[in-house]
């Protein structure tokens, strides 16, 4: 049976558009620790200069740029599946974090956030 | 921020820093952090425009855009300014920078991956920018662009009733497009910011160039969601009238294929089955091809549709299968608006009346008015006309020559015996063998609906416990009713208000006051010797002639060898047995022919003897002399008249009145009150009331064995009793007919052109009938007007001074105690004293 698809003509065929944000996000894990919070984001490649970490109220936010270091003159790009530029995360905790103590640091191409609460 | 990138690396920085949020620094990642111009790399879009907050999959095949994405895959951030074409221009040319509008959008390529000569990239838009300076064509577009401000919200409470009304409308736009992939509803429908809601119709909805680039440069988030909620409201009222008509469109296909698929099944299993391929299919289809080609009335289609689709659903070996198939063959075949067309010309008609029968003036003159009034008012409802009339007058024939007249089919059917109201309305289907009325059935042979219907033997109608059929043929004859009538095996309503009934019947009296009511009734009475010799010569002898292979100069039957065998060959008002018995005479002359022994034969009255025997029938011959107490009557019967004796005898010492001769109760009472009238009368007429008390009287009229009744025997009863009782005879060539009353009144009575044609015939040449019938007397034809005196009476005494003789004959016995001083009119009985013992 013949289907009538009409459908192809409001939506266009040829853009398969997926709303997004503004920036990335990268994807990130959060422990309830002993006295916090560990959260562990997927985002290796980032030196520290490009990174911001925001607290406010609840949430922390994770803010940056990350750079392509690797390209040289002269090099042909042949695949690219790293997202690089700047990237937004914001994570949102059930009590506020204002004024806990934060420290970050790099394992295993993991930004480790450690927000202690106490 | 201080340290290196170098530093970062997961052993160089576990030392915890305090992170205080800083203004300065934070404005550099965030969105629009960067309001300086910068120098980008710029992709031209062809017939798309990209907004901020969208990812999109791009195929890029020119060279010049695989530069631009090449020169920002180069870039350490992989940004790439996406700028689109004006719709003027063409396709094929790379565009020049004017041909490039003034806004577009920052994106990021979030994926690369090459396709030969091609690539395809994922970007992810960020930004609106605006074009500053154009730097570069080759190998790629490059420019100076600045980034824009998001849309800023002008008045809050209006942008979120755009925004909730968009919410509405794209729920609406979700319910008709089932194929939109889930992600897509939720991303949509859970969307909170406005301006990114109202980017995404923007590149969602396929709304052309120009319209999406004016979404993309609106400054104030009111202008873009106004322009969305104007593109989103068209393109939902065109996607709710698509749908509309696809699913209606979809609909119907869907419908004839389930019911070919359902078919095509069907087949197979009944092929499976055994049964018959083919033929119960091809049946039905073949009933389905007439349907649709027959001309039937709305209401009969929708009933044989629905009975067609009932036969498709059984098998063949089904008995409602054929029940149900010989319903609709019958339906198919009915003249449901199948018509002749009359033939109205008057003088045509009346020759052909002429034609087919002899005499009848006043029948002729009754059915040509009818065709007159159907000229000129050719939607008048036909008439409903009764022939009463003797078997063998001609009534089923007259009923063909209308037929004939009128140009229309002729249908007979014959009502003798039909007792039960089914045969004429038919039975229910639920019956086994059940079949339509004979109405309906004969409705079908005529093949239209306006034929000329006989019903025949009216009259002979049963009726029992099993219904009434008089009372079924009072709808049919009912020209207010009969347009519906509805037939119980049909169940549809017919319209038999065209069709001509012409009912016949021998007599009057069993038909049913209401059906009666009903018709048209024309009386056709017998035909004289005279008729008979005329219908016989112009008809009869000629038809029987070519009938049994014979030629006009071969046969000849003189007028007087006709006339004999009408008076004495056959007793009849009719001519069916003249014919037939002149039938037999050609056949006999057709064997000498046949044989050679002659070549013509001329039948003379001497001859019929030889070919026809000794006479079968004497009529009652008018008496010489009649005794006193015998007294001529006259009869009317189905054969014609009869011409009969009241025979009445003295019976001394005898009680009251004995009555034998099958008489019938109106007869006996008859009797009754001729003697009762006699007795209070008895010194008027010089009776002695004696025999009154002395004696009693018999009563018999010949011939015993056929039964006798009704009123007009009157006069003749009073006239035999008054000659008994008075010795005077009653004259010999005189016969008479009328009903009395106690009083001494003459009733008029029917039949009267019979009665007189039976006395003539038996050679009676004078009549007494009452007054009132004398208009009756207008029939009698002329030849046997002109032998009789007919006497027109209105009371008993005239009927007696006209009918006894003045002589008396044979006196009656004398009374056992003879009181002379009584003083009667009565002249003495001398010769004759009969005692009774």
């Amino acid at each position: 049976m013949r289907k009538l698809d009409f459908e192809v003509s409001l939506v266009r065929p040829d853009r398969r558009v997926k709303p997004s944000g503004r920036l990335w996000n990268p994807s990130a894990d959060v422990y309830k620790s002993d006295d916090g919070w560990l959260v562990k984001v997927d985002l290796a490649g980032i030196c520290s200069d490009d990174l911001e970490i925001e607290i406010h109220g609840a949430n922390l936010t994770l803010r940056g740029c990350r750079r392509d270091t690797h390209y040289r003159e002269g090099y042909i790009y042949h695949q690219m599946e790293i997202t690089y530029s700047r990237f937004e995360k914001t994570i949102e905790f059930p009590s506020p974090i204002e004024g806990a103590s934060v420290a970050r640091d790099y394992t295993d191409g993991f930004l480790i956030v450690h927000i202690s609460t106490q | 921020m201080s340290e290196t990138p170098e530093k970062v690396q997961p052993e160089t920085i576990p030392n915890t820093t305090e992170t205080q949020p800083k203004p300065t620094e934070e404005l550099r990642f965030s969105a629009q952090s960067n309001t300086e111009p910068f120098e980008i790399a710029v992709l031209a879009l062809q017939n798309l425009t990209l907004f901020p907050e969208t990812v999109v999959p791009l195929g890029v095949g020119r060279p010049r855009s695989i530069a631009a994405v090449e020169s920002a895959l180069a870039t350490q951030e992989k940004l790439l300014g996406c700028i689109t074409v004006r719709s003027t221009n063409s396709d094929e040319a790379d565009a020049a920078p004017a041909d490039l509008y003034g806004v577009g959008t920052l994106v990021m390529i979030k994926r690369m991956e090459r396709a030969g000569e091609a690539m395809r990239i994922v970007v992810q838009g960020t930004e609106r920018v605006r074009v500053k300076e154009w730097k570069q064509t080759d190998p790629h577009l490059r420019a100076v662009v600045q980034i824009l401000p998001e849309p800023r919200i002008v008045d809050a409470e209006q942008v979120e009733a755009a925004k909730r009304n968009l919410q509405q409308m794209i729920q609406e736009a979700l319910a008709l497009l089932p194929n939109v992939p889930p992600e897509v509803r939720i991303a949509v429908l859970g969307s909170v910011d406005a301006v990114r809601l109202a980017y995404f119709l923007g590149s969602i909805l396929n709304l052309g160039v120009e319209e999406e680039q004016k979404m993309l440069e609106a400054d104030t988030a009111d202008e873009l969601l106004r322009l969305a909620h104007a593109n989103l409201a068209r393109e939902l009222e065109i996607l709710q009238l698509r749908s509309k008509i696809a699913s209606e469109a979809q609909t119907e296909m869907d419908k004839a294929q389930r019911d070919y698929v359902l078919r095509q099944q069907m087949r197979a299993i009944q092929k499976e089955l055994g049964e018959d391929e083919g033929g119960e299919a091809a049946e039905a289809e073949l009933l389905r091809e007439r349907l649709e080609k027959a001309d039937l009335p709305d209401e009969v289609r929708t009933e044989a549709d629905r009975e067609l689709k009932r036969m498709q659903r059984l098998p063949a070996a089904a008995p409602d299968y054929h029940v149900i198939r010989t319903y609709l063959e019958y339906v198919l075949e009915l003249p449901w608006r199948k018509a002749s067309e009359d033939k109205l010309d008057l003088a045509e008609a009346r020759k052909i009346l002429d034609e087919d029968h002899y005499g009848l003036e006043d029948v002729k003159e009754r059915i040509l008015e009818f065709l007159a009034v159907i000229k000129l008012r050719p939607d008048t409802k036909s008439p409903i006309i009764l022939f009463v009339g003797p078997p063998g007058v001609g009534k089923t024939s007259l009923g063909r020559s209308i037929a004939r007249a009128l140009g229309r089919q002729f249908e007979r059917m014959s009502l003798g015996g039909v007792r039960d109201e089914a045969e004429l309305r038919g039975h229910r289907r639920t019956y086994i063998g059940a079949l339509p009325g004979r109405i309906v059935q004969s409705i079908r042979r005529a093949g239209v609906n306006n034929p000329v219907l006989m019903l025949d033997e009216i009259d002979k109608l049963g009726n029992d416990y099993r219904g009434d059929p008089s009372a079924a043929l009072l709808e049919i004859l009912d020209p207010q009713q009969n347009n519906s009538f509805r037939d119980h095996y049909l169940d549809l309503p017919f319209d038999l208000s065209r069709v001509f009934f012409i009912a016949t019947a021998n007599q009057l009296g069993p038909i049913p006051a209401p059906l009666r009511d009903r018709m048209e009734i024309i009386g056709l009475a017998g035909y004289s010797d005279r008729e008979k010799l005329e219908i016989a010569r112009r008809y009869l002898i000629p038809r029987q002639t070519s009938e049994n292979g014979l030629t006009g100069g071969q046969l000849q039957i003189s007028d007087e060898a006709v006339e004999l065998i009408a008076a004495r060959y056959t007793r009849e008002a009719g001519v069916r047995q003249l014919e037939r018995t002149i039938g037999s005479i050609a056949r006999k002359v057709a064997l000498a022919i046949a044989q050679a022994q002659s070549e013509s034969v001329k039948v003379e009255a001497s001859d019929i003897r030889e070919y026809l025997g000794p006479p079968r029938f004497y009529p009652e011959q008018a008496r010489k002399e009649l005794p006193a107490g015998v007294a001529t009557g006259m009869a009317w019967t189905e054969m014609g008249g009869e011409v009969l004796f009241i025979e009445a005898t003295l019976l001394p010492g005898g009680r009251g009145l004995t009555i034998t001769g099958q008489l019938g109760e109106v007869m006996q009472e008859s009797a009754r009150a001729a003697q009762s009238y006699l007795w209070s009368h008895a010194a008027e007429f010089g009776i002695d009331p004696i025999f009154f008390k002395e004696f009693g009287v018999h009563l018999h009229v010949p011939a015993g064995a056929i039964p006798k009744d009704g009123p007009s025997a009157g006069v003749t009863i009073t006239s035999a009793l008054a000659s008994l009782y008075t010795g005077r005879r009653v004259r010999s060539d005189t016969a008479m007919t009328g009903e009395i009353t106690l009083s001494g009144l003459v009733f008029p009575i029917g039949g009267v052109k019979e009665k007189v044609l039976a006395a003539h015939r038996a050679g009676i040449r004078r009549i007494l009938l009452p007054q009132r019938n004398e208009a009756d007397t207008d029939d009698i034809p002329e030849d046997v007007r002109k032998d009789l005196q007919i006497i027109f009476v209105s009371r008993i005494s005239e009927v007696l001074d006209a009918a006894l003789e003045v002589l008396v004959a044979n006196p009656p016995p004398a009374p056992l105690i003879t009181d002379s001083s009584q003083g009667s009119r009565r002249t003495e009985p001398e010769s004759i004293a009969v005692k009774p013992a």
